[in-house]
């Protein structure tokens, strides 16, 4: 780490045409070398994808004979079909319910927490705080069959309550880690010349603590987002009608159901990823960087 | 008298403010956790748990001696070794190559790589195991590629015992690669470049500003990366589920489908499925503590 100082002392060495041509002289090999793995993985990323696109344009029969090339007479009627009978608007509103509804609770609820964590005395914040950090660990596996029992004695097997309140749970340990580290590193004096202002704890949180959570509460809506829109393991086994289904679990039932159908079953596969692909299209540089984010600090 | 109001004020507010999440955590998370542990090491076969007809019995360790000798669990748990490994020796490099290769190199559309690359983790796990099992099925697309190459050639990927995980892991580098990817392209954006010109102006090829200045600046990132694979490969569930149900003779079964089968396929018996599930939490840990030693005795470059 000898290098570090001589920069430091000599900064007219990094000074412009010099840099672009070291870069351009040491770089002509790796350059291409770099350029083929990163268009490779580009290629092999979307193609999958591609293909998934335009064989849902394609019946059925018409795949059995061309499963690689275009769709010779494109078929939309896939959709439609598909759409009705997967029941996809339900299955789209119920997804939406419950990710929109347990990520405004998840950020609400750690947002409070970590401002009692971080800026109230007490002598239970280490137990507590504790606790929630060493929940990240936790995985849904490792306690599903107790909250399936537990589910099923407090009859909410089967409801939008049952499936809303671990849901929440889940998002609780990664969010009031997140938010207690980021209400940390907001000044205490903040907090303290708005107490000598007279102002109250809650008007504080409202006041001056949510507005300025902003940052955080974005990466970790987003996480939360990407985790409820995904999960499949715990809703598929508290919910069996197909008025509560989530996206995911309509999905399955109708690919298993319909498992020789390859063209209903495509349009149903595309219609399935398309609204996390478009809220990823939207916000695809505040999910990356709230990804990194999490999993590091997580 | 001022001052204890302040304190008593301050204390209702630490109450209200904290007491929904700690009462959601614990009844969720936390008393499930206890439960499923007392779970394993009794006899309770369904039904009511308190007041309930059949009295439910502490039979100590006998779930996790029946576990310990099911074949099935083993496969499970050498399946999940190979996500590990897969994670560890396939993800975690090929993601970092891509975001090293993105990084130094100053291709134009940088944003379009990375858009491009980490799009398949946004893809519910459920809908890429069904697409992938469309793909390596023997009527699927890949048979077809293959013939092209060597004609005839008989696609029995999926429904042979021997070979069946190799797919499975071959679309798990496909799906989470783009993670690592983007967690080390946002740690590479962290370095200073200003280390490694001078590293370059000092004579450091592009290979030893790698070896000396770039990968020992990442060497937190990669132990995080690692923990997350191994936790994550614990997690692996839907993927599979959707893609090979565990099969062929339940070759392609993970820790996770297993104790899903164990709990809720067939006869239930929860108390098995929360020995598995809590030898389950109890590996991660080992794993986790592994990998954790691991830095302390070889990394401690860190800055």
């Amino acid at each position: 780490m000898k290098m570090i100082p001589q920069t430091i002392t000599n900064p007219e060495k990094k000074s412009q045409p010099k840099t672009n041509l070291m870069k351009n002289e040491t770089s002509l090999f790796s350059r291409l070398f770099f350029g083929i793995i990163l268009s490779l993985f580009t290629v092999l990323s979307i193609l999958p994808l591609i293909w998934l696109a335009l064989s849902s344009f394609k019946t059925t029969q018409e795949f059995q004979f061309n499963r690689l090339g275009l769709p010779i007479n494109w078929f939309f009627k896939n959709y439609s079909l598909a759409w009705k009978i997967a029941g996809m608007g339900k299955l789209i509103f119920n997804s939406v319910f419950y990710t929109s509804i347990s990520t405004i609770a998840v950020v609400f609820l750690s947002l409070a927490a970590a401002f009692a964590f971080a800026k109230i005395k007490s002598k239970a914040t280490p137990f507590l705080y504790g606790s929630f950090v060493i929940g990240i660990l936790l995985t849904i596996q490792s306690i599903m069959v107790p909250l399936f029992l537990m589910a099923n004695t407090l009859n909410l097997l089967d409801t939008r309550l049952g499936v809303l309140i671990p849901y929440v749970g889940f998002g609780l340990p990664i969010g009031v880690y997140l938010c207690t580290e980021y209400v940390k590193s907001i000044h205490d004096s903040i907090v303290e010349s708005a107490r000598i202002d007279g102002a109250g704890y809650f008007k504080i949180f409202g006041a001056i603590i949510i507005p300025m959570a902003k940052p955080v509460v974005s990466t970790l809506a987003i996480l939360n987002v990407l985790a409820v829109w995904n999960e499949f393991m715990l809703i598929n086994i508290l919910v069996s009608t197909d008025e509560m289904k989530s996206l995911p679990v309509g999905i399955m039932k109708f690919s298993s159901a319909l498992s020789s159908d390859y063209g209903k079953q495509f349009a149903a596969l595309v219609i399935g990823l398309l609204p996390l692909l478009s809220f990823y299209l939207v916000f695809r540089n505040k999910i990356t960087e709230g990804v990194s984010a999490g999993a590091i600090k997580g | 008298m001022k001052q204890y109001q302040a304190k008593k004020e301050e204390r209702r507010a630490y109450l209200f403010l904290v007491l929904p999440a700690v009462l959601l955590y614990f009844a969720v998370m936390a008393f499930p956790m206890v439960f499923s542990i007392w779970m394993s090491v009794s006899d309770y076969s369904g039904g009511q748990i308190f007041g309930g007809s059949t009295p439910i019995n502490f039979i100590g360790f006998n779930n996790y001696a029946r576990m310990w000798k099911d074949q099935y669990f083993w496969i499970s748990l050498k399946n999940n070794l190979y996500i590990v490994l897969i994670s560890v020796f396939g993800q975690i490099p090929l993601g970092f190559v891509l975001a090293y290769a993105l990084h130094r190199n100053q291709v134009r559309n940088k944003g379009f790589f990375q858009t491009v690359i980490y799009l398949p983790c946004v893809i519910s796990s459920v809908i890429v195991g069904i697409l992938w099992q469309t793909i390596f099925s023997p009527y699927g697309p890949f048979t077809e590629l293959m013939r092209h190459f060597k004609p005839g050639w008989e696609n029995s990927l999926l429904s042979n015992p021997r070979t069946a995980i190799i797919p499975v892991l071959l679309v798990m580098l496909w799906y989470y690669t783009g993670t690592y990817f983007i967690i080390f392209l946002a740690n590479l954006q962290k370095i200073n470049p200003e280390v490694i010109e001078a590293a370059k102006i000092d004579g450091a090829s592009e290979w030893q500003s790698l070896r000396y200045v770039i990968l020992p600046a990442l060497s937190g990132v990669i132990v995080t990366s690692s923990i997350l694979a191994i936790s994550g490969s614990l997690k692996s569930f839907g993927l599979i589920f959707a893609m090979t149900g565990g099969n062929p003779a339940r070759r392609t079964s993970v820790l996770a489908l297993y104790m899903y089968d164990t709990a809720f396929r067939g006869a239930p018996n929860y108390p098995m499925a929360n020995a598995v599930s809590t030898f389950m939490v109890v590996f991660s840990f080992l794993l986790i503590i592994i990998t954790k030693l691991a830095e302390k005795r070889f990394g401690g470059r860190e800055e």
